[in-house]
């Protein structure tokens, strides 16, 4: 279990992350979401033993990361901008590892290798930006570590070889217990892996909730009146955001949809429709909520 | 055999019940016999194991399905709850399909007509 408790960093006068608070149990697929520059990539580093929190409390497994080689044995970073030793192929990376883990799985590497088809002899230089991720991805799954951070993994790889990615991950958190951390603002792509997710803005934490908790607990609505309506028409549900358009009214509302559909049907609509809405739109909804809005800033 | 609809407002989980439950109730899965393992099916639909094991529980719980343990999920012997669901299901649909026919003006008389004609065939 990762446990942090009112953690900050910053780097100079920038506060990247402030007073997070979080839970993640072991077992579960973790996604980390969050806006551009929202803290996520340091977070991470922080879960890794890179940075050392400035303040705050971050352990796993009730001990603290920081230069905790033991600990460290067990987590496997998987970073964004990857590192490989100079002029290095797959094997000679292989080995690399194998140092530092002492479970790597050979066996299973090679068979990785295989059939992501990349050949170990080759130079990493010399591969694509995609190719260096499955690399990368292969190693971190041939360690047999409890806790892999993966940051922004899924940028980069083909639909194939994304799918063959998160299939390993299923794999081995059906078979060991193996617990994921993944950041990314490609949410369509935690959508259908992630158990429980986190929302990182501004270095705060937004929300962190079950995913399916998270989906059940808004609602987007289209409806339309004979009558116009007026704010206090929809009191008694709560609004995040409502637009109209003639008759048409867009509303999205968080709570339980029973208690919003009967709302909706109290005001006598002449029709109305709940319609699912995605974790992009959760996404735009909560971050506008805290003040995050470009598209106002541009046009 | 299990398709998921991202798009779709209802979650994946109750997606993998409801497919297999209608699996289940159309007989094509057959009682007694062994569902997929959690990890054979999260591969296979690239998805969180969790998820699925969260799927089989729910329709271990509508009585669907039960478990060995170290053996795996096994589909259940038709039971009287299943009969009633699915009855329950049809005058569920009928409701909505007459209310729509109410909605685009079709009258009493061609309902009755039409429910008819396909009664005798």
């Amino acid at each position: 279990m990762i446990q942090a408790n009112q953690v900050c960093k910053s780097f100079g006068n920038i506060q990247a992350v402030n007073q997070v608070d979080l839970t993640i149990r072991s077992g579960e697929v973790f996604g980390l979401i969050g806006s551009n520059g929202a803290g996520k990539s340091t977070f991470l580093r922080m879960l890794c033993g890179v940075y050392r929190p400035d303040s705050g409390k971050l352990t796993i497994d009730e001990e603290e990361v920081y230069e905790n080689v033991t600990l460290k044995k067990r987590c496997f970073y998987i970073s964004d901008d990857q590192y490989f030793l100079n002029n290095s192929t797959p094997e000679e990376m292989k080995n690399y590892y194998r140092m530092f883990y002492e479970n790597f799985d050979q066996e299973r590497f090679h068979k990785l290798m295989k059939g992501f088809d990349l050949n170990p002899q080759r130079k990493i230089r010399t591969f694509s930006k995609g190719m260096k991720k499955q690399v990368s991805v292969i190693c971190g799954i041939c360690t047999g570590v409890d806790y892999l951070f993966c940051d922004e993994t899924f940028d980069g790889l083909d639909p194939v070889a994304r799918q063959a990615v998160k299939s390993l991950f299923a794999e081995d958190v059906a078979e060991r217990k193996l617990t994921p951390i993944i950041a990314s603002h490609n949410l369509r792509e935690l959508e259908d892996i992630c158990d429980h997710v986190g929302l990182l803005h501004k270095g705060g934490i937004l929300l962190s909730q079950d995913l399916e908790e998270l989906k059940l607990g808004i609602h987007k609505m289209q409806c339309a009146f004979t009558t116009p309506k007026t704010a206090t028409d929809f009191q008694g549900i709560e609004i995040v955001h409502i637009q109209q358009r003639g008759s048409l009214y867009t509303i999205t509302a968080k709570g339980n949809e029973e208690e919003i559909r009967k709302h909706i049907q109290n005001m006598d609509p002449i029709f109305y429709e709940i319609l699912p809405l995605t974790l992009e739109e959760i996404f735009i909804n909560e971050t506008e909520v805290a003040g995050y809005d470009i598209k106002k800033l541009i046009f | 055999m299990i398709s998921i609809d991202y798009r779709s407002g209802k979650s994946i989980y109750e997606q993998i019940a409801d497919e297999f439950e209608h699996l289940i109730s159309q007989g094509i899965l057959e009682s007694d016999s062994q569902l997929p393992s959690v990890r054979q099916l999260a591969v296979e639909l690239s998805i969180n194991p969790n998820t699925i094991q969260k799927a089989y529980s729910e329709l271990e719980n509508r009585g669907l399905i039960y478990s060995i343990r170290g053996k795996g999920n096994f589909v259940a012997a038709e039971s009287e709850s299943l009969k009633q669901k699915k009855l329950q299901q049809f005058y569920k649909n009928l409701t909505e399909l007459i209310q729509e026919a109410h909605r685009s003006g079709i009258d009493e008389e061609e309902i009755r007509k039409a429910l008819m004609a396909h009664l005798k065939k």
